[in-house]
């Protein structure tokens, strides 16, 4: 087995993390169809998509908890199925749920994490103590996790993630119930372990998170990628340049409507507004045929993208509505 | 074979480890059960029914109730510690607790997961069962019991062997349970069977089928090897067939129990 901080000569430079072909099938159903993934040190890469899109089947085959249909997975060089002792050596993940252990105390579940580790840190007590002041979770050591707040729950969780010291890092929706101040908390911890070096691999549904900490997104639907860059060129590629609002009750509205879908577009209704993604063209079109229909303009986020992944019909869930 | 290897990994001890870490922890209260049971069952049926049953006949010859039941006990206990603790423990901590899915996320996997609690299931039975053999000694000193002592320790390696298989039988149906809701399922279904046609606590009884269906009981075995060996010293066929019996159970049950687990905790078949 190779020890946690030699990598073999195959691997290519800087990448920590390549995943090509992914394929998965879960109860006779594909959930994951051919997807690559490939993160770089001191990179962060968001997986962005509706429930169900297959971002966490993903992820879990590759930090090992699932084992793919097809496809290879290498960390830091090391493939994930011929070598998964060397390959996991180098991954700490951060779960959706807490799976803490709860008969240990926080000091304890670090310190039982780093059990599961060979080969084993000789300074295991001196990173336990160090990733207790760096996680803010010292006044903690001696409690039990179950007793502890929402955001200090995560910041555990990330904590035991990184105990020994990986070279990439799973997130699965780490902020996910957290209050706004928790939610920054996390994500200052996020990107300081980005600049220590580590390849991040995160899944989200925080829109504002995804653009925040990702160096890239890869929006994942139906389990394919359904597109990839950095936030603001998926935006652009898969919603359109601006966000026409449009009121519901507003008069000629129906007509507006009508005239979008005739030419291929997708309103979207969120309670009381029409969301339309358009690109400069398609402005400059309806502005010259609906002269006098009050609307708003406005650039898209990425929950546009949610909306309008949701409209093409093959997502999960959405708030938004398209009605026929 | 993997499924095998994996037993003798270290990711397996370090289940193990974790577990035995726990229980050290709480042993203060958690010894008290595998003290208080013998107890009790000594004192209840062994000296209080013992006294109305007065002796029984066993192997064409007289047996005071006392002394035909502290065999059975001793593979009782072994029996019933490791499956209730195989089932119960570990599906809270599987379904509840998730500390297996915590355990999945390092370089622990699904094979040393199930070893380790198997492993943990025999070793704690194997525990229990050597405080049966105390409590034992404590009647021999008070004279109610005379055994021949010398076995005793001989019987800890088949005790452990038992409890392992029937650890394994006890992860089969964490594998297979719904919910925690249909836990007393196997007890009445499969343990409680199985522990009384065990001759245990009682001698088999003429009933047509059972004496057959017995001779492939492991526990049935067990306990009529170790009367064997501590009422008389005499290491016979019974003890040979139950280790054998429980090495079939291991090789069967161990891959099933990997195959469901998987398929239970990854949603993957």
């Amino acid at each position: 087995m190779h020890s946690a901080a030699s990598i073999p000569h195959s691997t290519p430079a800087g990448t920590l993390l390549e995943a090509v072909g992914l394929e998965k099938s879960l109860g006779g159903k594909p959930v994951v169809q051919g997807i690559d993934l490939a993160v770089s040190a001191g990179e962060v890469l968001g997986l962005l998509g509706p429930n169900g899109a297959g971002k966490t089947t993903t992820l879990r085959m590759c930090y090992g908890y699932l084992r793919a249909d097809k496809g290879t997975i290498r960390i830091a060089g090391h493939d994930l199925t011929r070598e998964p002792d060397a390959a996991r050596r180098l991954l700490g993940v951060c779960t959706q749920d807490d799976t803490f252990d709860a008969d240990f105390t926080v000091r304890g579940n670090l310190l039982q994490t780093g059990r599961y580790f060979r080969p084993r840190q000789p300074d295991l007590a001196e990173r336990i103590e160090a990733v207790l002041d760096r996680f803010g979770l010292r006044e903690f050591k001696d409690q039990k996790p179950d007793t502890l707040s929402g955001g200090y729950k995560r910041r555990l969780m990330i904590a035991r993630s990184v105990i020994h010291r990986p070279r990439v890092l799973f997130l699965d929706e780490p902020t996910t119930g957290l209050d706004p101040h928790a939610r920054v908390a996390v994500w200052e911890l996020i990107n300081g372990l980005r600049a220590e070096g580590l390849a991040i691999v995160l899944t989200t549904h925080y829109m504002d998170e995804a653009a925040k900490l990702s160096d890239r997104v890869h929006v994942i639907q139906g389990g394919r990628v359904r597109a990839s860059g950095t936030p603001a060129a998926v935006l652009d590629d898969v919603v359109g340049e601006h966000i026409v609002l449009l009121s519901d009750t507003s008069a000629g509205t129906r007509s507006v409507l009508d005239w979008f879908r005739a030419r291929g577009v997708r309103p979207a209704l969120v309670l009381a507004d029409w969301h339309i993604p358009l690109d400069a063209a398609g402005l400059a079109a309806f502005v010259a045929a609906f002269p006098g229909v009050a609307y708003e303009v406005r650039p898209p986020t990425l929950d546009d993208l949610f909306l309008a992944l949701a409209a093409e019909g093959k997502g999960g869930d959405t708030n938004g509505v398209t009605k026929p | 074979m993997r499924t095998f290897a994996a037993a003798f990994q270290w990711q397996s001890r370090a289940v193990l480890a974790r577990h035995v870490r726990v229980h050290l922890r709480n042993w203060h209260t958690v010894t008290l059960p595998p003290v208080c049971e013998p107890l009790i069952m000594l004192l209840t049926f062994g000296l209080g029914l013992g006294s109305q049953i007065g002796s029984l006949r066993w192997q064409d010859r007289d047996l005071d109730y006392m002394h035909y039941l502290a065999p059975g006990i001793l593979a009782y206990t072994a029996f019933m510690s490791s499956f209730f603790q195989s089932l119960f423990a570990a599906f809270i901590r599987m379904h509840f607790q998730k500390s297996w899915e915590g355990q999945l996320t390092t370089q622990v996997r699904l094979e040393h997961v199930v070893w380790g609690e198997a492993f943990w299931a025999a070793t704690l039975a194997t525990a229990y069962a050597a405080v049966v053999c105390v409590v034992l000694g404590a009647f021999g000193l008070m004279g109610q019991l005379s055994l021949r002592w010398e076995w005793l320790p001989a019987t800890i390696p088949l005790l452990f062997l038992t409890s392992l298989a029937f650890a394994s039988l006890g992860l089969f149906f964490t594998a297979i349970l719904p919910s925690i809701d249909h836990m007393s399922l196997p007890f009445f279904l499969v343990i409680m069977p199985i522990g009384f046609a065990s001759s245990t606590y009682f001698p088999l009884p003429d009933v047509a089928g059972l004496r057959e269906a017995a001779l492939f009981n492991p526990l049935h075995h067990l306990a009529e090897g170790l009367r064997f060996l501590l009422l008389e010293g005499r290491p016979t066929l019974h003890l040979a067939i139950s280790a054998g019996l429980c090495l079939v159970l291991l090789m069967v049950l161990v891959p099933v129990d990997m195959r469901l687990l998987r398929k239970r905790v990854f949603g993957d078949g």
